[in-house]
């Protein structure tokens, strides 16, 4: 079984508010996908390195060239709360990881 | 009791001088109404996707090569993850195993020592939004708003190896980079508007041991000055503590350029876990080698080239090729003033003189009028009293130096014919100090030249007036 | 599809009309099917009026003008919402089209709605809708597959000739073969992603639902393409829809991989597959048998990889620029709730499992890890395809599952056991009926070729559809 304080931690890197039932499943489910997951770490990968991306395709970069943004109302309109054409949000306190 | 020695690495971000940002076309300019330069993807909107700008490549490739560092053939951008309201992914796009330049370094000099700080790595990456605090502090805000403007626009990261030994010495390296990242223009540095930011990590050892202490790293240095002066606290701070027997606590701390200290910050628990993989939006960069040399081609001369060529070539003291250096407009005014045949010295002390501080307040002049006026003085048309007040009017109309001499009639008055007599009347009218210049009070010569002058509104030949003077009191 | 495009350009019949028609078919059928979170019947209405009003003026846009289409509701669609079957994004209206919805409307295709999916396409069931389950409409107790089940269920059932769906490790192709209609899932970086809501940038693909090959085959020539809005699409590559002949199947080499024949494979499924392959082989076919051992660790090595990507890819919704925003007085507890109370258990079971392998003391063991036996499978993939032309097997190891069956998330994850293959080596694949078990549930093959074969897979898909399909296996009443 993982350890549950670090499921705790988990839930708080990923900002996830849990309750203690949801805890214990996420605790149960990790610990099963961890187990059958092992089997990947005996295959034998000395000889190659990651693939990161599926299909290699050559990198067409982007001229630097301004083009059209959003009007701010449309920036905004989504917004659950806007203040002076800015998105407002509460206090922001220091990470507790 | 042990002595201590200072270990100090930098981190600098640079944003770049791009049009538009790094992964969208939005503009990257500062200045516009909050959230009025933005899109789907600077906005981190489901579905949309990033796109590298060409120009943000080759500015972090040309700013590489300026700090002699390998430009690596193969680069790879990644996600570091993390919540912050500035940040609209929760993930900035960055590079972390593969940056696109490593091991370069940036010669310097620390009094007349010239040395070298290593460059670990340089990579691009994205900067965040930006946020106005409804308090005075983030702490004490009750809300915070949120400008995505920023967020997107492109920046380097420069991170040196821990081999800076002293805070001045920080402070010198980060001039000197500031500098050389101006001469390449790749970015308007601006320290005051963020476009150049600086870390520092510190930490202090044993003297001589080879094993390097616990690291502190300070953050917001907003100025030259604070890098220094929170470089020194710091190093006062931990050299207390080990005197005292304590130990350091790794740890971030925020300098408070008013209290003049550093201060914790309040990090609860482990180091951050950014959980950073490939960024599988953004294929890898490979560069060709053909490209990075036509890049190299454009890089012009830089600082310390510069140094030594006006030092070299010119024959001009440290102190005047460094002002040459560290201004590159007057570097520039320089050389164009020095292709038209005048005395190397006497350009730089014209152009360190009156002339540097009526450009500071009103611009540049052309280099044409300036040797206009340097051309005029040199052949003794005017004097050089003259050449100050023609100087100034340069500044205030369009003439050419030639025309405001004609318009105000200044001419320098060499005949000794028409000087005589007012050498004469000046010393007649002061016979008393004549007197006591005869009795040896030999400085008061310089009066006497001074009233010369003073009657023939600044027209009089100095030269003449010293003979005629050096003559009629020799009587 | 040809024969409506030829009654719409000989004016036998208007796009208005066959609006209307599927319209009446969404009407009475999603009271029990639920394959729809958005139909916007009076758009749709009006883009059918302007369609016809194209072709009285003799300027259609396509072939296909007027003829309507569903896209599944992760696909973000300009001014119209884009729910991601999420709570998070009830009422989320997106600013711009994605490219593949611009490239429709370009071709004049009126848009329906949008069909509801696994929230943010994370689930094989439809279940972990937060709009209700799709059900399957060949028995209304079991499901539509996943994560395109809305797209899949809403073709079977008639109530839209085809749709657009996403397929990260099965979305597509698991769904269509429950539902018994064609699916592609294609070459990775042939369809641009540019509007796709991420759940694995480096494994999603939007791909084609039909109820035949050559339907598929059309909508995929109208999706494929390059786009600059997508750094990760293919260079200037175009799609023809191919002509239809058999003569290929001679002598064309089709790998048979022994361990997607083995444990877990449903005898029906078998025998049905295995009859398809049958029938390849008297036309002309060579069946080899292959091995594609490493079918064994696609599950783990997809799960890992899909997890990671999607705890990033999903960090975005944070309550501050769009979504839903729980009251709070700090941001990270704003965060933290917004996020809790907007998306279901399997997302979180997800992003918690993406964070923990991502993680700075996990990141080696295992996401690391994942990626380099990624390059295994890949490896033997593409060493398969120096030996064979392309690879058949069945699309699921079962038919559909009834509605509640699979109680722990690794059973449900099983159902990728076929199909994930094909995404960790970006490689297409199509999933093409071939016949029905014996309750009368749709059963697939899939065909996997590589890299831009999809032409041939389309041509055999065909051929197959034809000698053991269903062809046109839509239940509601045809048009
Ligand atoms: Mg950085
Ligand atoms: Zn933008």
């Amino acid at each position: 079984m993982i350890d549950r304080r670090e499921v705790i931690r988990m839930a708080r890197l990923a900002r996830l508010e849990l309750s203690e039932m949801e805890i214990d499943q996420y605790q149960k489910d990790l610990t099963s996908f961890l187990t059958s997951g092992k089997k990947l770490q005996q295959v034998d990968v000395s000889r190659v390195e990651g693939t990161s991306h599926a299909v290699s395709v050559a990198h067409e970069l982007r001229k630097d060239e301004v083009g059209k943004s959003l009007p701010q109302e449309a920036v905004l309109l989504g917004g659950p709360q806007v203040q002076d054409g800015f998105f407002r949000v509460p206090r922001i306190v220091e990470a507790q990881e | 009791m042990t002595s201590y020695d200072t270990v100090i690495g930098l981190e600098i971000h640079v944003a770049l001088l791009t049009q538009s940002k790094f992964l969208c076309s939005c503009s990257a300019s500062f200045g516009a109404p909050p959230n009025s330069q933005c899109c789907p993807i600077c906005l981190g909107l489901p579905g949309a996707l990033p796109l590298i700008n060409e120009k943000a490549v080759e500015y972090a490739t040309k700013a590489g090569l300026a700090l002699n560092c390998q430009i690596n053939h193969f680069s790879r951008f990644d996600r570091k993850n993390y919540f912050y309201p500035d940040l609209p992914k929760a993930y900035q796009i960055t590079q972390d195993a593969f940056p696109l330049c490593t091991k370069g370094f940036l010669e310097y000099y620390v009094d007349d020592r010239l040395v070298q700080t290593e460059i670990t790595r340089i990579h691009l990456e994205e900067e965040a939004g930006k946020l106005i605090h409804s308090g005075a502090s983030i702490v004490d805000s009750e809300y915070s708003l949120v400008d995505y403007n920023r967020a997107g626009i492109p920046l380097i990261e420069i991170v040196t190896a821990p081999d800076i030994h002293h805070p001045r010495q920080a402070r010198l390296f980060l001039e000197q980079l500031r500098l050389l990242m101006s001469y390449i223009g790749v970015s308007d540095t601006k320290m005051e508007e963020g476009s150049l930011r600086c870390d520092a990590n510190i930490s202090l050892k044993p003297n001589g041991s080879s094993v390097l202490g616990t690291k502190v790293e300070i953050k917001n240095l907003n100025s030259f000055r604070a890098l220094e002066r929170a470089l020194e606290y710091e190093e006062m701070r931990q050299s207390q503590v080990l005197y005292r027997g304590g130990t350091i606590r790794q740890e971030s701390r925020t300098w408070d350029d008013r209290a003049g200290k550093t201060m914790s910050m309040r990090s609860k628990g482990d180091a951050p876990d950014y959980r950073i993989f490939p960024e599988p939006d953004v294929p890898p960069l490979y560069l060709d080698p053909v490209w990075v040399e036509l890049i190299r081609a454009t890089i012009p001369e830089l600082p310390l080239e510069r140094l030594r060529r006006l030092e070299g070539q010119y024959g001009l003291s440290r102190y005047e090729a460094t002002f040459l250096v560290n201004y590159p407009d007057f570097g520039e005014l320089f050389f164009a003033l020095v292709s038209q045949h005048f005395g190397y010295k006497s350009i730089v002390n014209f152009l360190m003189g009156d002339y540097a501080r009526l450009a500071r307040e009103k611009g540049h002049l052309n280099p044409k009028r300036i040797a206009g006026l340097l051309k005029i003085v040199d052949e003794g048309v005017i004097s050089q009293t003259q050449g100050k007040g023609v100087l100034d009017d340069l500044f205030s109309s369009d003439l050419s130096a030639r025309e405001i001499v004609e318009e105000k009639g200044l001419e320098v008055v060499g005949d000794p014919g028409r000087l005589r007599p007012i050498a004469r009347e000046v010393l007649a009218a002061n016979r008393e100090l004549v007197s006591r210049f005869q009795n040896g009070e030999t400085k008061l010569f310089g009066f006497f030249v001074g009233q010369v002058m003073r009657v023939t509104q600044g027209k009089a030949d100095p030269g003449v007036v010293n003979e005629l003077l050096r003559d009629e009191l020799g009587k | 599809m040809k024969k409506l495009a030829h009654l719409l350009e000989t004016r036998q019949v208007s796009s208005k009309e066959i609006v209307e028609h599927y319209l009446g078919e969404i009407t009475r059928q999603e009271p029990t099917l639920n394959a729809f979170i958005t139909v916007d019947g009076d758009e749709a209405l009006r883009q059918a009026e302007a369609s016809d009003k194209r072709r009285a003026e003799h300027r259609p846009l396509s072939l296909w003008d007027g003829i309507p289409i569903a896209i599944k509701d992760n696909i973000s669609t300009q001014g119209l919402k884009t729910t991601c079957a999420s709570r998070f994004l009830a009422n989320y209206r997106p600013l711009f089209d994605a490219t593949v919805v611009s490239s429709l409307k370009n071709a004049g295709l009126p848009i329906i709605g949008k069909t509801n999916l696994d929230e943010f396409a994370m689930g094989s069931s439809t279940e972990y809708s937060a709009y209700g389950v799709t059900r399957n409409p060949h028995d209304q107790a079991r499901v539509s597959g996943g994560s395109s089940g809305g797209s899949a269920a809403a073709v079977a059932a008639g109530e839209i000739p085809w749709s657009l769906g996403t397929d990260t490790g099965g979305s597509i192709r698991q769904p269509a073969s429950f539902c018994g209609v064609v699916g592609l899932k294609p070459t990775y970086g042939w369809v641009s992603r540019y509007g796709v809501v991420a759940l694995a940038p480096s494994l999603d693909q939007v791909g084609p639902l039909a109820t035949t090959v050559e339907d598929a085959a059309t909508l995929f020539s109208l999706l494929a393409g390059p786009d600059p809005k997508d750094a990760t699409s293919a260079a200037a590559r175009v799609f023809e829809v191919p002509t239809w002949d058999g003569e290929f199947i001679k002598g064309l080499k089709i790998g048979v991989p022994e361990e997607f024949f083995s444990k877990g494979l449903h005898p029906e499924v078998e025998q049905a597959v295995r009859k398809g392959l049958g029938a390849l082989e008297e036309q002309g076919a060579i069946l080899i048998p292959i091995s594609l051992s490493t079918n064994d660790y696609a599950i783990d090595t997809y799960l890992t990889l899909v997890t990671a990507e999607a705890s990033s890819s999903l960090a975005r919704y944070d309550g501050v620029r769009y979504g839903e925003r729980a009251l709070a007085l700090d941001s990270n507890t704003m965060f933290a709730k917004s996020r809790a109370e907007g998306f279901g258990p399997e997302v979180k079971r997800r992003i918690m499992l993406g964070t923990y392998v991502l993680s700075a003391s996990h990141y080696e063991a295992y996401y690391e890890q994942a990626q380099r036996v990624r390059t295994l499978i890949k490896q033997d993939v593409l060493e398969a395809f120096k030996q064979v032309d392309v690879i058949i097997t069945p699309t699921t190891p079962t038919a559909a599952f009834r509605i509640g069956a699979k109680q722990s998330p690794l059973e449900m994850y099983l159902s990728d056991l076929f199909t994930a293959m094909a995404n960790l080596s970006g490689i297409p694949a199509l999933s093409v009926p071939c016949g029905k078990d014996s309750r009368g549930l749709p059963l697939g093959m899939q065909v996997m070729g590589n890299h831009f074969s999809e032409s041939l897979l389309f041509r055999l898909g065909h051929f197959v559809e034809k000698t053991v399909g269903i062809e046109g296996g839509a239940v509601g009443d045809k048009l």
